[in-house]
């Protein structure tokens, strides 16, 4: 039996159900294929994550990233601050569109070297994630959600964290995390660098 | 067919302020008191772990369904939120009393209104307030910051990053210390202490920052108060002499065929700043065409707040922001105008940040960096450290600062929504240029001072933490209440907290609204059933 594309799929699901039906699916479709197939997010992450993170700190960071992406739930309500009686929703599942652009990655891969994105060695999966990223006016770190690529959401997603946060000042703080109030005069203990651990 | 539910004291609204009035009423009275709220119930401390990961994680909301829907006012409403214990419950905690200066400024200064109180009436309340909420503090410089009584806690530490900052302001000749809070500094109240989760605003997961649910909960375990949530009051009516009211028409929003009347002794209005003088502009009727307590015309008149001035100061100091951002320093030493000058005063609190370190990802050339460039670019940029500062600044409300209903829009039941115009009095406009080039004065001089530079500067374009509508005052024409927050016009109504202030002050007024509404509490009392 020959293998449905996911763009096939989804196009025969739109021909049948009610969109809000397709865009859960489709959800649940990227979830799957995020989580089943986690090696050119990984390979991603390798490429453009810092090193110092060490290989397990990267995996964890890409992990962190697809429960995110899996946890992400379309029109719900954001928190409303004040000053306005407005109120704002999560827009679209940015998840069907980082599918579609790691196997676009992945596509790219093939055209160049003939290899999977996964296979090449880091310097080259940098020089792909660039070709994609050329052209788009890249500055400060996106919304995740909001991220123009895949590549783009990662970083945002890593460099809001706690962790990243530690790895930059090399110090544990642990922002925003739970932590004894006596401790916070004291200047925050220095981390142990990966080669340390 | 209708319902009817009778007390002793019916309250409109179970915010901050209602906690306060039905708190003092179950210690000290026998009356039956009903809390009447138009919103749900608010999100349990159970599951506040849980929505603020997601508040976290996806900006979501982490107090699911607070606001009722097709409430979209024009104007700048402080928050949509409507639930059981008011906006409270995302409240940032920050507890400053008023200076003695703010209830004078007409006689000390020549300008605005003089309150009907004194700092010193409303001192016992303050130290009351503290106490129920639960304030960690530490005290000022005596004649800056008076008080009659220790703060019942000790004071939030000031962090490793504070006492930098702190040195810092120093060098600049500005005694600052550690902002009180409604956050346990130890356990207090049957509550946690404080764990730097650093979401205070708007969810303090552990349940060390005080909000009005713990107070709520308190009162329920013990039957004294009844709290009835998803009931909209629409209209307070009068009897046939126009002195007394009767009793409250309210829409169940479950079962919205059925009206319900609330009928009591004493009535509470105790909705904010907003639902509160809307309440009475909706409840206009036959000898009271103009809205209830609204024979001066001044419901929904003189809304007040103050305007925020701020900056980012780079210092050459290694700081590690996150320790615990929402935690600052204050100082009152500008809150004291200095005679002879034009009238400038604001307060002043510094925080830890990182605006200008955050991760990018283009380099100053605009080249993208991806990999270890992005921390290698990162970590230059933190070499130093912001602070963020910040000034409140008092504002004279104008009359024509103003609620009022709104004919173009209106709830599910027909009633015209809220529409609010805020405005600066003539006075506080000639002086709005020279009171926020005073405050800059004094961050470039506090930059200055550490060798830093300020990145940037910015004004609010709307008032922060806003009162007024239901002034109070000695006169009858010139004010909607008298000083215990009971309305001119009719014997058994009380409005209490936000509404009555006649000035906004130049720092957080959540306590001043607790302190006035426990001084109401303490009025409404003497015509009540005493405990023995």
């Amino acid at each position: 039996m020959p293998t449905l594309s996911r763009r096939t799929f989804l196009a025969s699901l739109a021909s049948t159900v009610p969109l809000a039906v397709v865009v859960r699916r489709a959800h649940a479709a990227a979830i799957v294929h995020l989580t089943s197939e986690p090696a050119t997010l990984d390979a991603l992450a390798e490429a453009v994550l810092p090193s110092a993170l060490g290989r397990a700190g990267i995996t964890n960071a890409a992990a962190a990233f697809r429960e995110w992406g899996a946890g992400y739930r379309e029109g719900a309500e954001v928190n409303h601050g004040y000053g306005t009686s407005r109120l704002r929703s999560l827009g679209p599942t940015p998840l069907t569109k980082w599918t579609t652009q790691l196997d676009d990655l992945d596509a790219r891969a093939q055209a160049k070297h003939q290899r999977n994105f996964r296979d090449l060695p880091v310097a080259d999966r940098v020089a792909l994630v660039r070709a994609v990223l050329e052209g788009q006016r890249v500055d400060r770190m996106p919304g995740i959600a909001d991220a123009s690529h895949v590549s783009l959401a990662l970083l945002a997603h890593f460099y809001d964290s706690s962790a990243a946060n530690d790895l930059c000042y090399e110090a544990k703080i642990g922002k925003a995390t739970c932590r004894p109030l006596a401790e916070s005069s004291r200047k925050p203990l220095p981390m142990l660098k990966v080669s340390e651990r | 067919m209708r319902r009817v539910v009778e007390s002793d004291v019916c309250i409109v609204g179970s915010g901050i302020s209602a906690a306060m009035v039905a708190d003092r009423l179950a210690r000290t009275t026998n009356a039956s008191v009903v809390v009447v709220e138009a919103g749900d119930e608010s999100v349990p401390l159970s599951q506040r772990a849980a929505t603020r990961t997601r508040f976290l994680r996806y900006g979501e909301n982490p107090w699911l369904g607070d606001h009722l829907d097709g409430y979209e006012v024009e104007g700048p409403l402080q928050s949509r939120s409507m639930q059981v214990g008011g906006m409270a419950m995302h409240w940032g905690g920050v507890t400053p009393r008023f200076s003695p200066e703010d209830f004078r400024h007409k006689s000390l200064y020549g300008i605005g209104t003089d309150w009907p109180i004194s700092y010193d009436d409303l001192q016992p309340f303050y130290q009351e307030a503290e106490e129920v909420m639960g304030v960690a503090g530490e005290q000022g410089p005596r004649d800056m910051d008076p008080r009659s009584k220790p703060f019942p806690m000790p004071p939030l530490p000031l962090t490793y990053n504070l006492e930098l900052l702190k040195k810092w302001a120093s060098s600049a000749g500005i005694a600052m210390w550690s902002q009180p809070s409604a956050k346990n500094s130890i356990a207090y109240g049957g509550r946690a202490q404080c764990c730097r989760n650093d979401t205070c605003s708007p969810v303090c997961p552990v349940g060390a920052k005080y909000s009005p649910d713990f107070t709520w909960n308190a009162l329920r375990k013990t039957n004294k108060v009844r709290i009835v949530p998803r009931m909209l009051v629409r209209k307070l009516v009068l009897d046939s002499t126009g002195k007394q009211i009767t009793h409250a028409i309210a829409v169940d929003r479950d079962r919205p065929a059925t009206p319900v009347e609330y009928r009591a002794k004493l009535f509470v209005v105790a909705a904010g700043y907003t639902w509160s003088a809307h309440l009475l502009l909706l409840s206009a009727q036959s000898g009271a065409e103009n809205g209830l307590a609204n024979r001066s015309g001044l419901v929904g008149k003189y809304l007040a707040g103050h305007r925020n001035v701020g900056a980012y100061v780079d210092l050459p100091l290694r700081l590690y922001p996150g320790i615990n951002e929402q935690h600052s320093l204050v100082s009152k030493q500008f809150m004291r105008h200095k005679a002879g000058g034009p009238f400038v005063r604001h307060d002043l609190r510094v925080w830890e940040s990182s605006v200008g370190k955050t991760p990018r990802l283009a380099d100053d050339s605009g080249a993208l960096m991806l990999g270890d460039a992005i921390l290698d670019d990162w970590r230059k940029r933190t070499k130093t450290g912001t602070a963020r500062v910040r000034a409140y600044y008092d504002i004279i409300p104008d009359r024509a600062s103003e609620l009022t209903l709104d004919p173009a829009r209106k709830n599910e039941w027909g009633d015209p929504l809220p529409k609010l115009v805020f405005r600066d009095a003539p006075e506080s406009v000639a002086l709005r240029a020279q009171t926020e080039d005073s405050i800059k004065a004094v961050f470039a001089n506090m930059a200055k001072a550490g060798n830093g530079t300020v990145l940037r500067t910015s004004v609010d374009n709307f008032q922060d933490h806003p009162a007024g509508g239901c002034r109070m005052g000695a006169d009858p024409a010139s004010s909607v209440v008298d000083s215990w927050g009971r309305a001119h016009d009719h014997e058994n109504l009380f409005v209490v907290g936000a509404p009555t202030c006649v000035t906004g002050s130049c720092a957080n007024a959540t306590l001043t609204f607790c302190a006035l509404s426990l001084r109401s509490a303490h009025e409404m009392e003497r015509g009540l059933p005493r405990k023995a």
